[in-house]
């Protein structure tokens, strides 16, 4: 009974290799058994996912093959076995094929094989291992999840990778020769022991009573590569006050060396009981141990641009993408139990998304990753939000500038101590290539590495000259500093340039450099003073006003949005090179010039504004993200220079007026839009309160009209 | 419940079988059962607590564990340690037409034929080992429990024991038909009329040279946990488990098994765990244990004002004698030791406070040090200390390590139940170069002060372990390695020694910070204000307070109230949190 259902179920596994079509219409599964036949290949990948999209899908059938895996593994195999097309190609004779046409010329010959051990079993005839592969939709369970009731089915699993043994050879089919009568004997062998045959059962000798002597031909017999893993819980699978579980996962044939220790996979294999043998079965008494029969291994990449969207998260970012607030939601959203600082927070989210690399014809490449420095007192939760950014990036390293080891931040030659060879050995910046480089304690960096970040932070390399090693590593990073002040604490009473301890050629490199200074302000004391007796009280952080997104979501918006490589129109190229002559103007005509503005930092405000657009997940950049990138780039300066704009002559309000007739004039036009005002006067650090309080005071005094909705601005003609 | 028709207490196999017999025959499909209890359990609490058993139930020790047989109930209590994973076993077979089960057993009573009516189960290990750092006067009241049952086993029979081999007997019965009882019995030849009580540690495992460490602190147990939820027992929790015991002789001959398949991975937990160092038990009932519970008299006295007020000035006025007449030193040491962590907010732990008692140097160190320590081990059940000095940072590892080669978390020294005491004395620190386990170890120290963290280091990855240990620091000056959240310069006038404490009072202080300490407390909302305002001038004042410091003086504050037996911050007790910061801050600035 149990026969005939899997004799059709052979069936339908051949029709369903013979017949499937995947997307473009090829026949997948008989071109992949012709380069079987074709010894081109060995594996043949039956993926779990056809047999869904398979359209005279037979949901039992289906059914049957997750649930009892194994099992049809064999049917899977005969019905290849029966299917296997002729070689079209010529290829070199091995032992195994000598010995296969010696056998099936012998085969006709002994003619009493009504034996079932004379019998050759299919296995020694296959060049070819099957596997079936779970489909990838859906999460993969951690080990803590594979229960008893999943024994025998097909899982995916994800995992560490701990150890790893030797790759051993596994004999699958042991092959005798008799001394007797001379036949060759075939012993299957589906355990890991076997007790090898010593008598002859041919039907010869039995009848002859001959007893023959069996020899093991080891040369006859097929092995298999074998090879045993431990995989580990990852960390984050793991629940509180608990200890990651392990599992043995056993890989063969073609999957053997694909992991090593260390390695973060996603398996899909058999979760099969061990039998036990011998006198271990007896003392085990009732239990039983387990392992997975590795199916397929997938290596996890913790890059952005091999992230890949799970389920419903797709949907998600869709949904995200459509609110129009998202720039800011996102910008919240990171390190929400940070106060405030939503100007810095939204700079370090376009560190996050970074901009595309360009690489120019002749092999310049200009880097995309947007560097950040944060200098401010101590104790203003620079260290946190490094940590935060760290955590939300799928690749980060975090680093202090002294704290890491010979090392060092960029790489160093070292001394093998067993072997006396000499190692590369990569650094944090290194380390971080194509992810975030957090580096705290910035200025406390060794001299040698400073020198070195100043070719990290624009070639985006690190070149080595050193015992004979002359490389140069990738090391395609964005830089994110935290700094002190060069005494201790930000000095009102010196300049920015005494109190920044670093070198400008340094500084020039950041595109954004903000400061954080922990100014004595009476309603920022009262909010932590109520913060604290708060958590005191209630245990837990106060309501945030907002729901922060949660960092997979970010991580999965911002690797979305890191896929789009937009570019600047035509339109707005004017446009950026008028920002950026006048900024170099106002630079010219200040006497103390804060800042060198260079063409770097013309790249700086193309490389934000291109991070802008991929938020918005646009492929061409608006005049709204250029705006957007000046804001900041002034921000980022008033942050250190605030004291001198409280000093210059006007007043917020009426610098506010001024810019807007200024810009008025120049289009000569009467009426400006609110958006357009928004635009102008956040470009030179203005909030819009204080517009609204300009346009109210202006209003009065009966210099322009305000619309009464939409807030336009309409100048008066004096 | 008269006249149970079977014996929990000496046959507790026969109870659940009982149970489970019934349970079939009332219908039910035992297919069901997987993960679930049919009445077994509720049997057991039933008779441990309804019907007092709990009392009658022996304790597992290292000195009880020659006397107690396999298969019986006991109660076993200790800290989980280390988590092996689960465990998969046929939890019911059909035996002909009869259902049987093996649940919270090691072997099956009747043999399995290969009838393919099985269902596979899963069980879970948990390797659990005494809680370190527990005081003898806890032990005391563990032992009595334990009197009833040692006085039943003569005590003739008891020497028997130990002069004779091993007896296979029990199992042997067990094992019928199966050849390794049969090589069990060879093995066990000589000896085998002689005794019928099977003690599983005579001279087989001294013969092996695999005599078992059973002293105090390394008596470790195996725990086969049945259907309780994951999130129930955690690393490092106190539990008491009652269950049934299998004290399994497990062969040497086993080990050349091992060999034959060395160098693979094949090996599981057990064989690191040979079952004849190692006592298994299938837990029936786990309890979590609090503080009270090892008190020897647990329900002592209704919370009264006054009452709580006389405890605190006699401990107070104790504190003050260990601490040779420093009173601000003793007021600071009674809060610290009734900080625990009571909520986790982001990554701060709030209502820790870890103290840091300066100005002892390598003389003082020998009277104060020791005294202290006495002082606390007789006031708290877990204590422990550290000698911080160069080489010790530099040798052991005091974090916990996964050790893949044996697959087994390997413990350091700060892997501590939750409230326990660590004493931490820096005195004895040289100047020295710290290797990198040196800089680890400091590095995991700081993140203990700091963060009531542990990082358990799984080579590959290191995952954070809550934890919630009070930490005293003896220092000469202010420790680096360890911030404490007080620091606070201790000044004795006088090196007397105070006489004897009476036994009574002993017992009442321990009540009373167990007790206190598990207050609940809250803040009216007028008060609320007043603090904010005292926090916002204090910060107004002195801009190099952050946000520790005010979290501190609130940590403070409620420890004060709780410490008068108050459940709500009054203004007596915030100004007495002022006061006391203001001597300390003068303290302070008077050593400097």
């Amino acid at each position: 009974m149990d026969n005939l259902d899997f004799d059709r179920d052979k069936d339908l596994a051949k029709d369903f290799l013979s017949h499937f079509a995947d997307p473009d219409g090829e026949a997948k599964y008989m071109n992949m058994l012709q380069d079987v036949a074709n010894h081109k290949m060995k594996a043949v990948h039956i993926e779990l996912e056809d047999l869904v999209n398979y359209k005279d899908l037979d949901e039992d059938f289906l059914r049957r093959v997750t649930e009892n895996t194994r099992r049809y593994i064999q049917i899977f195999a005969n019905a290849i076995d029966e299917l296997m097309p002729e070689a079209t190609e010529p290829f070199p004779d091995d032992d195994q094929d000598i010995l296969m046409t010696q056998r099936s010329e012998e085969g006709t010959e002994n003619a009493d094989g009504s034996d079932p051990q004379q019998q050759m079993p299919p296995e020694i005839k296959r060049y070819f291992e099957v596997y079936i592969r779970a489909s990838p939709k859906g999460r993969p369970f951690t080990i803590r999840e594979v229960k008893a009731s999943y024994i025998g089915q097909l899982v995916r699993i994800s995992g560490i990778v701990t150890r790893c043994s030797d790759v051993k050879p596994l004999i699958q089919v042991a092959v005798y020769t008799c001394e007797e009568c001379g036949f060759e004997i075939y012993q299957e062998v589906t355990s890991r022991v076997f007790m090898p045959l010593f008598e002859c059962p041919s039907q010869r000798c039995k009848i002859n009573k001959t007893k023959g002597n069996l020899i093991h031909q080891l040369r006859a017999s097929k092995f298999l590569k074998f090879q045993e893993a431990k995989i580990q819980e990852l960390a984050e699978h793991v629940p509180k006050g608990h200890i990651p579980r392990t599992m043995t996962v056993h890989f063969r044939g073609e999957l053997t060396r694909k992991v090593s220790p260390g390695d973060v996979v996603e398996l899909s294999g058999i979760f099969l009981p061990i039998p036990y043998t011998g006198f271990r079965a007896m003392r085990a008494g009732l239990i039983a141990d387990t392992y997975l029969e590795a199916m397929s291994v997938t290596h996890f990449k913790k890059k952005y641009e091999e992230y890949e969207l799970r389920g419903d998260e797709e949907e998600q970012i869709l949904r995200l993408a459509e609110d129009g607030d998202i720039y800011n939601k996102l910008a919240r959203s990171l390190a929400p139990e940070i106060f405030g600082h939503e100007d810095i927070k939204k700079a370090l989210l376009l560190l996050l998304v970074g901009a595309p690399h360009r690489k120019l014809k002749d092999g310049m490449k200009i880097r995309g990753d947007v560097h950040i420095c944060l200098m401010g007192d101590p104790g203003v939760a620079k260290s946190q939000l490094l940590k935060h950014i760290i955590n939300v990036a799928p690749r980060g390293v975090y680093t202090t500038g002294k704290g890491s080891s010979g090392v060092g931040l960029t790489a160093a030659v070292q001394k093998d101590p067993v072997t006396y060879e000499m190692v590369l050995e990569g650094g944090a910046l290194v380390l971080a290539d194509m992810g975030i480089c957090a580096i705290d304690e910035f200025d406390k960096m060794d001299e040698s590495d400073r020198t070195a970040i100043h070719e990290v932070m624009e070639q985006q390399t690190v070149s080595i000259a050193k015992a004979g090693i002359t490389t140069s590593l990738n090391a395609r990073t964005a830089v994110l500093a935290a700094a002190n002040p060069a005494w201790g604490r930000y000095d009102l009473r010196r300049t920015p340039a005494e109190n920044i301890n670093l070198p400008p050629a340094l500084l020039s490199r950041f595109d954004l450099l903000w400061l954080i200074l922990d100014r004595a302000d009476m309603d920022a004391d009262l909010e932590m003073a109520r913060h604290i007796v708060y958590v005191h009280q209630n245990k837990e952080s106060p309501a945030l006003g907002f729901t922060p997104l949660e960092p997979s979501v970010l991580r999965a918006y911002i690797s979305a949005a890191r896929k789009l490589s937009p570019s600047v129109p035509r339109e707005l190229e004017e446009y950026i090179a008028t920002a950026y002559s006048s900024i170099r103007q106002e630079e010219a005509k200040s006497n103390t010039p804060h800042s060198y503005t260079t063409v770097r930092t013309l790249l700086s405000i193309l490389r934000i504004s291109a991070a802008l657009a991929r938020l918005r997940f646009s492929d061409t950049v608006a005049q709204s993200d250029v705006d957007e990138a000046l804001r900041l780039m002034q921000m980022s300066k008033f942050s250190l220079y605030s004291e001198d704009r409280q000093r210059s002559g006007l007043d917020a309000i009426s610098d506010i007026y001024s810019i807007l007739r200024d810009e008025a004039a120049r289009a000569n036009r009467m009426d400006i839009s609110y958006a357009h005002a928004l635009n102008w006067i956040s470009r030179k650090g203005y909030s819009e309160a204080q517009l609204k309080e300009c346009l109210e005071e202006y209003a009065a005094l009966n210099v322009w009209q305000i619309h009464p909705h939409t807030f336009d601005i309409r100048f008066i003609d004096a | 419940m008269v006249g149970l028709p079977y014996d929990c207490l000496a046959n507790p196999l026969g109870a659940v079988r009982l149970t489970f017999e019934k349970a079939v025959a009332s219908g039910i499909d035992p297919a069901t059962f997987d993960g679930k209890d049919w009445g077994a359990t509720d049997l057991f609490r039933d008779f441990l607590y309804e019907n007092d058993g709990l009392s009658q139930v022996p304790t597992l020790n290292d000195s009880t564990i020659r006397s107690l047989q396999p298969n019986t109930l006991v109660k076993f209590r200790g800290m989980i340690q280390d988590m092996l994973g689960n465990e998969f076993y046929v939890g019911a077979y059909k035996d002909g037409s009869v259902w049987r089960t093996n649940k919270f057993a090691d072997h099956s009573q009747f043999p399995i034929g290969s009838s393919s009516d099985m269902r596979v189960w899963e069980r879970r290990l948990l390797y659990c080992v005494p809680v370190p750092g527990q005081n003898s006067w806890t032990e005391s009241f563990c032992q009595a429990a334990v009197a009833p049952f040692a006085n039943s086993t003569s005590p003739a029979r008891e020497k028997r024991q130990r002069e004779n081999d091993v007896d296979m007997q029990d199992l042997d019965h067990e094992f019928q038909d199966s050849p390794s009882a049969k090589r069990k019995r060879e093995e066990s030849v000589p000896s085998q009329s002689s005794n019928l009580q099977a003690n599983k540690i005579g001279e087989t495992s001294s013969n092996t040279g695999l005599v078992p460490d059973f002293d105090g602190n390394s008596f470790p147990c195996l725990l086969k946990m049945y259907d309780s939820p994951e999130s129930d027992l955690k690393l490092n929790d106190v539990f008491e488990f009652i269950g049934v015991l299998t004290f399994d002789t497990e062969l040497k001959t086993d080990a050349d098994e091992v060999t034959e398949l060395n160098n693979s991975l094949y090996e599981e937990e057990l064989t690191h765990l040979p079952p004849s160092k190692v006592p298994r038990i299938h837990c029936l009932v786990h309890r979590k244990l609090a503080v009270h519970d090892f008190l020897s008299s647990p329900t002592m006295l209704e919370p009264k004002p006054f009452l709580v007020k006389g405890i605190r000035e006699t401990l107070l006025g104790h504190l003050t004698a260990v601490l040779g007449n420093d009173g601000l030193a003793a007021q600071f040491m009674l809060l610290h030791l009734l900080s625990r962590v009571h909520a986790r907010v982001d990554t701060v732990a709030v209502g820790k406070l870890s103290l840091n008692l300066t100005c002892l140097n390598k003389e003082s160190i020998s009277i104060f040090g020791n005294r202290l320590n006495l002082a606390i081990r007789n006031l708290v059940p877990f204590a422990h200390s550290l000698p911080l000095t160069i080489d010790y940072l530099n040798s052991v590892s005091l974090a916990p390590r996964k050790d893949y080669q044996i697959n087994r978390l390997v413990s350091g020294a700060l892997q501590l139940a939750e409230g326990t005491h660590l004493t931490i004395d820096e005195t004895r620190l040289q100047t020295g170069t710290l290797n990198s386990t040196g800089v680890d170890n400091a590095r995991v120290l700081k993140s203990l002060t700091e963060l009531q963290k542990v990082e358990y280091d799984f080579t590959y990855y290191k995952m954070d372990m809550a934890a919630d240990i009070q930490m005293l620091i003896l220092s000469e000056g202010k420790s680096n390695i360890l911030p404490a959240d007080l620091v606070l310069p201790l000044r004795p006038s006088s090196v007397d020694c105070y006489g004897d404490v009476d036994p009574e009072l002993l017992k009442a202080w321990r009540w009373y910070l167990a007790t206190m300490r598990s207050l609940p407390h809250s803040i009216e909302q007028e008060m609320q204000k007043v603090v904010e305002d005292d926090l916002v001038a204090a910060r107004q004042a002195d801009r190099s307070l952050g946000s520790q410091e005010l979290s501190r003086l609130l940590t403070m504050g409620r420890l004060v109230s709780v410490s008068f037996g108050d459940t709500c911050l009054s203004l007596d007790h915030w100004q007495m949190v002022k006061e006391l910061e203001r001597l300390r801050r003068e303290r302070l600035q008077g050593s400097v």
